[in-house]
């Protein structure tokens, strides 16, 4: 690979720059247009981003982003309520019978966090989290990449995909050692693993 | 057997080789350590083969330098050695010409003979000497410029020339494919190097042709297929929500229609009417005013008899009165005289009256003339005088006089006397007293004609003096006159008295007879009267009718005049509404609204026939005039409405009938198409989903692309499947969908084939096409990717993915080839995919055996090796390890010398590996 990166190749570095930066997931689905130049010119990125400290990392379902090892208190508390968030709609959602690798077709709306709540009741009130502050998190996971909002509702990103793998894995393992754990401690797992970077 | 293909690749004096012999007709494990040249060897065949410099591949080394190193003067030579199924063993050569390192092609038929380019001195043979050195070696050498000798080398077309032998090397199920088969083969001399990308890229490259190669501008397609449905729902749109204005200018439109009808008739109407006016007005007016001369000459009669009547009237009236007058007259005389017998009665009392009278005057002329008044002064006076000359005789001897006379001078007496009254100067002693001294002092202060009394002085010349000192005896003379004549005066009042009395009575007396004589006149005129009272009785009969019939005629004259007044009155109304109308006439005539250019060609306009009153009397012209004005006006006030209407509806978007050529049609498309709407609308659905259906031609094509290139790729691992690589139980390449996008397209698909099948009809009355969610986010999805990526291809609808599975292991998905299993596992995968790629391009008719180059080969097992060397012949390819090791599994082994500070390889130092048994040697 060719270590001589031609800046002017790449009109929207700076675009993306600050949106990975930010902590931000790169949807296709949401952004196609700054998708594909980050595509087309991937390896000058991924040199020129690991030349500056940063790891980025695409997966091949349409986002991108930046790992990072180190967590900071406050993005590993969002990234831990952003779990939750995404593991009590996916519990709901697979109870109610939908293919889960269909989430980006859901529409997530006050009736959806209404039921949610409902059903998780007990976990999310001793998290303090209620339909409003489920509502708030959706516009927080928005700011990451994991959503967008539309006039009435809420859809879910490819981004998500990172929870949701984690959230399998999680079950394989937990199928593998037939054992049960607390919920709890299986939200940690996740903060830890699948955190926001 | 002969083997066709690549036999031998030989350097001379370039890439640091002083010479260099590489068997390539069989698998060759290169030796030597790192850093040695093993991949600059291999390299150089890309000169050979690849030939477009920008598709050559020298990692970081830039295209001079990359020059310089192989071709350093004009003896620096890459020569390879192929036989040609069809032509034979020929050599294709690179010769550096010396200058900017530049270099040139050249082949020809033969076997590649190291000596050809060696001068009988040992020196190698310089480019400018190539051709004639090499004929007098018996070659028949042909040059080339890169380009052509590309063409003779992928058969390019080309006008060959005739002798020229065939120098084609790759045949390729399509010549097209020379491009990527180049590519690929690039990569074959590094197969390492191989990345996923790649991958993807050659695969859909090498079945392009089986793929529909357009770009899909999704968003053209779409708004090519709805820019008419989308048009027509703008306007149905724009109609739907302004119907109350289209309704509103209907109404107008109806209107306007009617009254144009009306005015195209009217205007011919009034312009008749108008020509006409002038000689009626005349003929009218005339004959008005000769009527009102007529009644007005019939007035003046009236007027002039009434007068007359009136005098008469008058004149009788007085009369009547006159007559009643004598009659009250006579009744009043003859209730004064009803008690006098006759006239003889009346005239003796007068008589009697008239002698008493005489009588009287006779008295009063014998009387004297003197009045009582003036004989009681006369009397009063002789008393006082009398009552003086008493005192004076009384006082004779003892009054003032005599006392002052006594002591004063006369002529101070005198003064005195002047000054003092008669009776003072008689006072007796008793009354007066004097202070003589003072006296006379008094008297002497003043002159002799002025007497001081205390603080007043008078002058006493014109003074008579008060007393006159009488003796006795004429004091008792003058008494005793005094008292006569006090007796006499005395009777004349007495006689004076009598006298008053007698003058009233004949002043009365006088009264008197002026009474009867005029009672006596009185008493002759009611004598007349009663004489005349029969005549005048028949006069105040006679005059009283008179006046009656004159009254009566009186009062049918004034019923006559105010007949001919309101008559007249009628004529100068009449006269004055015509003049009225003919002014009215004239204004609207002097500013007609029908004079724009609209009127001109009303008729030709369309307009609704005007069936209403068939004339009109010029009498109305007027009337009718002001009518058509408002009318001209009403049609003016609709034309400028439905102006301001139609501009507001294209404001609103309704524009579709905008290029009508006249605004009548405009109108007319416009109120129809209102009428229209629900067939509109039906229409305008069906036209959406035909348009779905377009725009889905164009998906489907997509889509099966992405299934044709899906079976390919099935294809594909078929033909790599079989190969057994390392420890893996699998080893495929899957075209995995970029869902959201396949979803997108299957949305649009299925939603047209709803549409196509009819059935769906009851759905779509319920839920319009235009206005379904999932459609539009459907069509969302792919115009913004269309957008981003300038059109969609089939290959952004997939992603390409390594499935990997280890014995006794569940398959696993990696997007990068090279993280999918262990280095050599890795170098394998690559290898395989890429001799598979090259393999689909060849034609398989034309088998020819290229080399493919493997370094780091340590990274392999033998069992490995074996299979790799296995599978790459199936393929068509030699492969060629690198490593500072020699491997066994291959036939040649041929080490790296390195001496005076160049390379070596020579072909006596080629190590041949046979397997024992000699079947095995090919």
């Amino acid at each position: 690979m060719s270590t001589d990166i031609d800046l002017q190749q790449l009109p929207r570095l700076s675009e993306l720059f600050k949106l990975f930066n930010a902590g931000k997931h790169l949807n296709r689905l949401s952004d196609p247009s700054l998708w594909v130049e980050l595509e087309q010119s991937l390896p000058a990125y991924t040199e020129l981003f690991k030349a500056l400290g940063y790891e980025l990392c695409v997966d091949g379902r349409g986002f991108a982003w930046f790992h990072n090892e180190e967590v900071s208190p406050s993005v590993s508390g969002q990234s831990r309520q952003l779990a939750l968030l995404f593991m009590v709609i996916f519990d709901t959602q697979a109870d109610a019978g939908y293919s889960l690798q269909r989430f980006s077709e859901w529409r997530v709306d006050r009736k959806l966090i209404e039921v949610v709540f409902e059903q998780h009741q007990e976990l999310l009130i001793a998290e303090g989290l209620e339909v409003d502050e489920l509502l708030a998190l959706l516009a927080k996971a928005e700011t990451f990449g994991f959503a967008r909002q539309h006039v009435d509702y809420w859809e879910l990103l490819p981004a998500v995909c990172r929870y949701l793998d984690h959230f399998e894995a999680l079950a394989d393992h937990l199928r593998e050692q037939g054992a049960e754990q607390d919920s709890g401690e299986d939200e940690d797992d996740m903060s830890d693993t699948g955190g926001v970077s | 057997m002969i083997r066709y293909g690549f036999q031998r690749l030989v350097l001379l004096g370039s890439a640091g080789y002083q010479r260099a012999e590489l068997p390539l007709d069989d698998a060759v494990s290169l030796i030597a350590p790192n850093n040695t040249g093993k991949t600059s060897l291999i390299n150089a065949l890309q000169f050979l083969l690849i030939i477009n410099k920008q598709r050559m591949d020298f990692g970081s080394h830039d295209d001079s330098k990359t020059r310089r190193f192989y071709f350093p003067n004009n003896s620096a030579y890459i020569l390879l050695e192929i036989t040609l199924p069809q032509t034979g063993t020929v050599v294709f050569g690179c010769v550096g010409k010396g200058v900017s390192y530049d270099y040139e092609y050249f082949a020809y038929k033969g076997d590649l003979v190291v000596e050809d380019y060696r001068l009988p001195e040992g020196h190698l043979v310089q480019q400018p000497q190539l051709i004639s050195h090499l004929a007098t070696r018996g070659r028949s050498v042909y040059r080339y410029d890169a380009s052509e000798f590309a063409k003779r080398i992928y058969g390019g077309r080309l006008n060959e020339r005739r002798s020229e032998p065939d120098f084609t090397v790759f045949k390729l199920e399509n010549s097209n494919d020379a491009q990527v088969f180049q590519q690929v083969l690039t990569r074959t001399l590094r197969l390492d190097k191989l990345a996923s990308a790649d991958v993807k890229k050659h695969l859909l490259q090498i079945f392009r042709r089986d793929l529909p190669d357009r770009n899909i501008n999704f968003k053209q397609v779409w708004d090519e297929a709805f820019h008419d449905v989308n048009a027509d729902r703008a306007q149905y749109e724009a109609a739907n929500s302004q119907l109350a204005l289209i309704q509103k200018m209907e109404s107008f439109y109806e209107q306007r229609l009617s009254l144009r009808g009306k005015l195209v008739v009217w205007q011919t109407r009034v312009n008749e009417a108008l020509s006409q006016w002038q000689d009626y007005y005349h003929q009218q007016i005339t004959s008005l005013t000769e009527q009102e001369q007529m009644l007005e000459a019939q007035q003046k009669q009236q007027t002039e008899r009434i007068k007359q009547l009136t005098r008469s009237q008058g004149d009788l009236e007085r009369t009547i009165e006159q007559l009643e007058k004598e009659n009250r007259e006579q009744t009043q005389l003859q209730s004064r005289f009803s008690l006098v017998s006759s006239r003889a009665v009346m005239e003796l009392q007068l008589d009697a009256i008239k002698r008493e009278l005489y009588r009287v005057s006779a008295v009063l002329q014998q009387a004297d003339g003197r009045t009582v008044a003036a004989i009681e002064r006369a009397l009063s006076r002789q008393k006082q005088h009398l009552d003086t000359l008493k005192q004076q005789k009384k006082n004779l001897d003892d009054n003032l006089y005599r006392s002052l006379g006594e002591q004063l001078s006369a002529e101070e007496l005198d003064r005195l006397n002047r000054v003092l009254s008669e009776q003072a100067m008689v006072l007796s002693s008793e009354h007066f007293r004097v202070d003589l001294t003072e006296l006379k002092r008094v008297l002497a202060t003043a002159t002799a004609d002025r007497v001081e009394l205390g603080g007043l002085s008078l002058s006493v010349a014109r003074l008579q003096p008060g007393h006159k000192q009488l003796t006795e005896a004429a004091l008792d003379e003058q008494i005793a006159d005094t008292e006569r004549e006090l007796i006499g005066l005395e009777a004349q009042l007495a006689a004076a008295q009598s006298m008053e009395a007698t003058r009233h009575r004949k002043q009365s007396l006088e009264n008197e007879v002026q009474e009867a004589q005029q009672a006596l006149a009185d008493y002759d005129r009611l004598q007349s009267l009663l004489e005349s009272a029969p005549e005048r009785e028949l006069a105040f009969q006679a005059r009283t009718q008179e006046l009656h019939q004159l009254n009566d005629e009186l009062e049918r004259f004034s019923e006559h005049t105010e007949a001919l007044r309101l008559q007249r009155e009628q004529v100068i109304d009449r006269q004055k509404q015509l003049q009225d109308q003919n002014g009215r006439i004239d204004r609207l005539r002097n500013n007609r609204l029908d004079l724009t250019e609209e009127f001109s060609y009303l008729k030709a306009l369309p307009h609704h026939p005007w069936m209403a009153e068939e004339v009109w009397p010029l009498d109305e012209l007027a009337n009718n005039m002001r009518t058509f004005q408002q009318d001209c006006q009403a049609l003016n006030q609709f034309n400028s409405e439905l102006k301001a209407g139609i501009r507001e509806l294209h404001a609103g978007g309704l524009t579709r009938f905008q290029y009508s050529e006249v605004e009548d049609q405009e109108l007319k498309r416009i109120i129809e198409f209102s009428h229209q709407l629900p067939q509109e609308r039906e229409a305008l659905e069906k036209k959406a989903r035909s348009a779905v259906v377009n725009v889905t031609a164009s998906l489907r094509e997509l889509r099966n692309g992405l299934l044709t290139f899906q079976s390919k790729m099935r294809e594909f691992n078929r033909l790599i499947g079989h190969r057994r690589l390392s420890d893996l139980k699998t080893f495929k390449i899957e075209a995995e969908d970029e869902s959201h996008l396949v979803e997108a397209i299957n949305v649009l698909i299925a939603k047209a084939e709803q549409v196509e099948t009819g059935d769906s009809f009851e759905l779509f009355n319920q839920e319009s096409v235009l206005d379904d969610t999932a459609l539009d986010r459907a069509k969302q999805i792919l115009i913004d990717e269309g957008n981003a990526r300038h059109g969609l291809k089939v290959d952004d609808l997939f992603r390409l993915v390594f499935v990997v599975a280890k014995f006794d292991q569940e398959a696993e998905t990696f997007q990068d080839i090279d993280s999918a299993a262990s280095n050599g596992t890795v170098l394998m995968a690559k290898l395989v995919t890429g001799l598979a790629m090259l393999h689909l391009m060849q034609d398989k008719r034309h088998k020819l055996h290229a080399i493919c180059y493997l370094d780091e080969a340590l990274a392999l097992d033998g069992r490995n090796q074996a299979s790799l060397i296995e599978t790459a012949h199936e393929f068509g390819f030699s492969l060629i390890f690198a490593s500072p090791a020699p491997l066994t599994t291959v036939r040649y082994c041929v080490p790296i010398h390195h001496s005076d500070g160049a390379n070596h390889i020579s072909r006596d130092s080629w190590q041949m590996l046979e397997p024992l048994n000699s079947e095995g040697i090919r």
